[in-house]
């Protein structure tokens, strides 16, 4: 069992005994029960669109499909609107920047990393739900009992997340994400992005089903939204990431007239 | 706003920060317009750790061995289609299927590799594992 799975079984046990004994608590009502997300779950692009997640996106809402292998090439955000300034900082972007011994291992934050290609593994209760992603080894952890972050909370990759159950479906805001990219070519967001993602199961529960939307007036004219489905596989549990910065060493700054392209005449396809 | 005061100074930050991370664009780096490469050479190195693996390969062209190296999807994600870090070994001699670097460097991402024998290491990419 790797040092994060232990740490959020810990968690979770510690969380299960504090709770009130059930014979001290009166009977006012059923228990409320929630779908269960819990289990690992591999990404898989192929699942249609839910459409009834999509109608609960926000007008003004650019659909970024990207989800997955895709990839968008530099100068295309997928419809995002980006204001001057953040225009103006896409055209400085130098994709080796990426490729350097200090930023090798430095992940994204959640908007980008959740629709990233690798398994998540979800740890659900009552009070709160933890999304371990192989990813960078990302920890997410959900608060379900409505409290609000302190005044001098930091920010960090997986920020502060509030979440709430609207019907079956578990409605997550998230803020305090440092600046990172949105879709790895040179477009990052800021410290002020507020994510909302909505998460629910297909009826047969084998499907986790989400929406990602996602919000930052200071860089953009309108908002984005990414939709994102992983397949339940059981008996798997997501890998150790352990980023090695040593593999910045097969990069290495270019002469300015051997850098790649801004620019490529085609949006590129999944590597396969 | 969350933090008053705070936005436009978050947005100088953002926007002047380069806030890169590690994981490069495919993207960018690599032509999938062209056609795949094949190359076939001596593994003189072996790298299978995140967030890509590299094959270091010893290939003659010519009259002359040359280095190639191959950039491999995250080994995590390799690992469920049959990789391991002994997959290959200094001496193996395998043949690399790949995307060519855009600068036109000796260095492919690779889609495939097969013993000289012709067996495949691993099993082929989904579409959803390539990244």
């Amino acid at each position: 069992m790797s040092r994060i799975t232990a740490l959020i079984a810990i968690s979770l046990a510690g969380l299960a005994s504090c709770a009130p004994q059930a014979s001290t608590q009166p009977v006012t009502a059923a228990p409320v029960t929630h779908p269960d997300f819990s289990g690992f779950w591999n990404l898989d692009t192929r699942v249609p669109r839910d459409e009834a997640l999509m109608k609960q996106v926000a007008p003004n809402t650019a659909f970024i499909d990207d989800t997955g292998p895709k990839e968008f090439p530099a100068g295309d955000f997928g419809g995002l609107k980006l204001k001057p300034a953040a225009l103006e900082a896409v055209g400085k972007w130098n994709p080796y920047n990426q490729l350097t011994p200090d930023n090798a291992c430095k992940p994204p934050s959640i908007v980008y990393a959740m629709q990233g290609p690798f398994p998540i593994e979800i740890f659900q209760s009552e009070k709160f739900i933890v999304i371990k992603l192989e990813y960078y080894d990302m920890v997410r952890l959900i608060f379900l009992d409505g409290r609000r972050p302190e005044s001098d909370f930091p920010d960090s990759d997986v920020g502060f997340s509030s979440g709430h159950w609207e019907g079956s479906t578990l409605v997550v805001e998230t803020t305090h994400l440092e600046p990172a990219t949105i879709t790895n070519n040179g477009l990052d967001h800021t410290a002020d992005v507020r994510v909302l993602e909505r998460f629910k199961l297909s009826p047969d529960g084998q499907t986790l089903l989400a929406t990602q939307e996602f919000e930052d007036p200071a860089i953009l004219d309108n908002r984005g939204v990414r939709f994102i489905a992983w397949r339940k596989q059981a008996g798997q549990h997501v890998f150790p990431y352990e980023c090695d910065p040593g593999f910045a060493g097969n990069y290495s700054q270019p002469a300015p007239d051997k850098k790649p392209a801004a620019k490529h005449p085609a949006r590129s396809e999944p590597p396969n | 706003m969350r933090r008053p005061g705070a936005t436009l100074a978050a947005l100088v930050l953002t926007l002047t920060c380069g806030c890169a991370f590690a994981h490069h664009s495919f993207a960018v780096f690599f032509d999938t317009d062209s056609q795949l490469r094949k190359i076939t050479g001596v593994v003189k190195e072996f790298r299978f750790t995140n967030p890509h693996g590299v094959v270091t390969l010893a290939v003659v062209e010519g009259n002359h061995e040359v280095i190639w190296r191959a950039e491999t999807n995250s080994p995590s994600i390799l690992r469920r289609r049959g990789w391991s870090p002994d997959s290959l070994h200094v001496g193996d001699r395998i043949t690399i299927e790949g995307w060519p670097a855009r600068d036109g460097s000796k260095y492919l991402r690779m889609r495939a590799a097969t013993r000289a024998n012709g067996e495949p290491i691993g099993t082929a990419p989904t579409p959803v594992q390539e990244k």
